[in-house]
């Protein structure tokens, strides 16, 4: 089975330039439903489910591979060697964002821009940095997970959302519960330790962050410090509360897509 | 574990001799998957794969080579904190892992070439540890699961070597033994073994049992070893492991089973209602008595009993009431005979009773007592005073050989004839068949 298959992989509008969409922890890919028509328009669209999101996820996901954001990085090098892509404009959301990121150092030549949507590249406060969260945070977090993986979705989502979306919180939701909780566990382990900023730094192609203002995930001083972080990066900040602005303000992210994007897609 | 801090120690070597940026060894599964990995700064990392990466068919020949001829997996680049510019891998297949070996990685250009050429001289060392480390592993999974086995059986286990030296006991064990679960020397479990055995309500037979068998290295049974109120059943039979004779004891506390085994036949073979034996117990057991009786020749009865006005207790207090009744009514019969006689409810508002041995002017007197027992104190039942008698038949007859069931069924007949006789008579009364 080829990797594409294998993450449950969706790839339609043959002969336009490659657009590949990532989602995010506790999402798959149907995240992209509200923008899909925008890149399909535009891009021929590659989407998949990460490892252990999805239908698939019980099968895809791989405790020792997946203890790093590195081993979704070759997932996605992985998928987009055997589709023999050669370039590619990236979307990534969340989690996604430094997946690329890490993709993108190892084999530049594959991606010729990035959409970073939400990224961090370390969670932890750090001397000189703001990561938004310290590791008592964390703990409670990965208890609360533990204890009643149940309970502890019903009041993470709605926090994650950011705003009074009902359709967005009850998609979110359900895309956590498909997860098998010691993997989801697993996986926010991996995300929330991880620090990745020296390798952000050196990421070489044109990338485009854009977040909310009021991201319980992400604060916005990440954003800035990844602005600076990555020569020539933009930074688009949109006046709305959310972790998941691809869900829950789909005109705004539409223009600013509009905005960063079609001037080199065309 | 000692091979792999030696890996951390040779990695480290490796890289400071080197120049290199990032020295890694990897344990390399067929498929390419990388199983286990330890290096030189960083430590373990594992789960990448390196099928794709190029690295494993191409032709090491001690050169380091430009990075960018492969596709290196994310995670070494994570590691090495970047892109690579040059890598060099020292194949070290090792058992089960043929494709290992350490790998050697600049950020930047090529490496000192005469140092990198040394550095293929460690490729053996690299292989030997890996294959002890595996070795090491794998004999720690081994004993993991053997003890995890031997803990989830409901069973104390007594494991003895096959040398006869060593002994393995589990939790369970080594509560009965008092001593500590885990390895044992052989010597030690004898006093603790033979102390149980002791303290056994049976420890005659047990003796005598598995005395018989020392020195049969065969033996192998099965047998109860009753402590008290728990017994344990005991197997014990020879294993085979490195083509020597050990030998296995199992205890199974089997105390649970006996109890329900025995309440599952009390409640097979007794009426629910009143708690004496029912008629098929009956049957059976006066069976035997009267075949116990044949030899000798000795006198049987039977005495058939029956509540006076039963239908009309019931119509005037209700069901629930009338069988308070027939439960006092069994109590004071069964209260009223002596130990040996056989008293059963034969069904409905009728009782009967087996008399072994008695002599001719017992049974009328017997019966006599039963009926006195009913009608000489009211029955107390629901705060009601319930005046209750019964009527009584009896019948007599002799054990001969080869009377056998017949005879049974010939003293119920006549004692129901009597019994027949008593109510027509007036009721509360005895009478006995000719």
């Amino acid at each position: 089975m080829g990797s594409l298959e294998r993450f449950n992989g969706r790839r339609s509008g043959a002969g336009k330039p490659i657009a590949v969409l990532s989602h995010g922890f506790g999402t798959d890919q149907n995240a992209w439903s509200a923008l899909r028509p925008w890149f399909e328009q535009r891009f021929e669209v590659i989407s998949f489910d990460l490892a252990g999101s999805g239908p698939r996820g019980t099968e895809t996901y791989d405790f020792e591979r997946h203890g790093s954001l590195a081993g979704y990085a070759d997932d996605l090098l992985d998928i987009l060697d055997e589709q023999d892509v050669q370039s590619c404009t990236y979307i990534g959301h969340s989690m996604s964002g430094m997946i690329g990121a890490l993709a993108s150092i190892a084999r530049p030549e594959l991606f010729e821009r990035m959409v970073l949507i939400g990224a961090s590249p370390r969670y932890l406060d750090d001397d000189g940095y703001t990561g938004g969260f310290k590791p008592d945070d964390l703990e409670n977090l990965f208890d609360s997970m533990s204890a009643n993986y149940q309970a502890w979705v019903a009041g993470f989502a709605p926090m994650v959302v950011g705003v009074d979306d009902s359709e967005v919180i009850a998609d979110f939701s359900n895309a956590l519960f498909r997860m098998r909780p010691d993997i989801a566990l697993n996986t926010s382990r991996t995300i929330f330790t991880s620090d990745v900023r020296a390798l952000a730094a050196q990421v070489s192609r044109p990338v485009h962050l854009v977040q909310t203002s009021v991201d319980v995930a992400v604060p916005v001083a990440v954003s800035h410090w990844l602005a600076q972080a990555i020569e020539g990066a933009t930074l688009d900040i949109i006046e709305a509360s959310g972790h998941l602005p691809h869900m829950t303000a789909p005109d705004e992210m539409t223009r600013i897509l509009q905005q960063r994007l079609d001037r080199t897609a065309r | 574990m000692a091979d792999s801090n030696a890996l951390v120690s040779l990695s480290q070597f490796a890289r400071t001799a080197s120049g290199a940026d990032l020295a890694i060894v990897v344990e390399v599964q067929t498929d390419g998957r990388v199983a286990w990995s330890t290096g030189s700064p960083v430590t373990s990392f594992s789960g990448f794969n390196l099928a794709r990466s190029g690295m494993l068919e191409h032709a090491w020949n001690d050169q380091p080579v430009d990075a960018s001829r492969f596709r290196l997996p994310t995670s070494i680049l994570t590691a090495l904190g970047g892109p690579a510019g040059s890598v060099l891998f020292i194949p070290a297949p090792s058992d089960d892992a043929p494709s290992s070996g350490l790998l050697l990685l600049w950020k930047t250009g090529a490496s000192p070439e005469q140092c990198a050429a040394s550095m293929a001289l460690l490729g053996p060392s690299v292989a030997q540890l890996l294959s002890a480390r595996r070795g090491a592993v794998h004999d720690i999974v081994v004993r993991n699961q053997f003890i995890d086995l031997v803990e989830s059986v409901p069973a104390g286990i007594v494991l003895v070597d096959g040398d006869g030296l060593g002994t393995v006991i589990n939790q369970r064990a080594a509560e009965l033994l008092g001593q500590k679960p885990g390895r044992h020397r052989a010597v030690d479990l004898v006093a603790p073994m033979r102390a149980l055995r002791q303290r056994c309500d049976n420890h005659e037979a047990l003796e005598q049992a598995y005395a018989a068998q020392v020195g049969n290295l065969n033996f192998a049974t099965t047998l109860h070893w009753v402590m008290g109120e728990r017994t344990f059943e005991v197997d014990t039979h020879p294993v085979r492991g490195d083509g020597e004779q050990g030998r296995i004891w199992l205890f199974t506390d089997i105390t649970a089973d006996l109890l329900m085994a025995a309440e599952l036949r009390r409640l097979a073979s007794s009426d629910p209602l009143t708690g004496v034996p029912n008629r098929r117990h009956f049957e059976e057991r006066s069976a035997q008595i009267i075949a116990a009786r044949e030899a000798t020749g000795r006198s049987v009865a039977v005495l058939m009993l029956d509540v006076d006005h039963f239908k009309k207790i019931n119509d005037i207090h209700g069901h629930p009431i009338g069988d308070e009744v027939l439960k006092v009514v069994a109590r004071r019969c069964r209260e009223t005979l002596r130990e040996r006689d056989l008293f059963a409810r034969f069904g409905g508002e009728e009782f009967i009773a087996l008399l072994a041995a008695p002599t001719a002017d017992e049974v009328p007197a017997t019966a006599e007592r039963l009926r006195n027992a009913i009608s000489g104190a009211p029955v107390h039942v629901g705060g009601l005073r319930i005046d209750v008698t019964v009527s009584v038949g009896g019948a007599m007859g002799e054990a001969l050989p080869g009377s056998d069931a017949r005879l049974l069924e010939q003293l119920v007949a006549r004692a129901d004839e009597a019994l027949y006789q008593a109510k027509a008579d007036g009721r509360n009364r005895v009478r006995m068949s000719g």
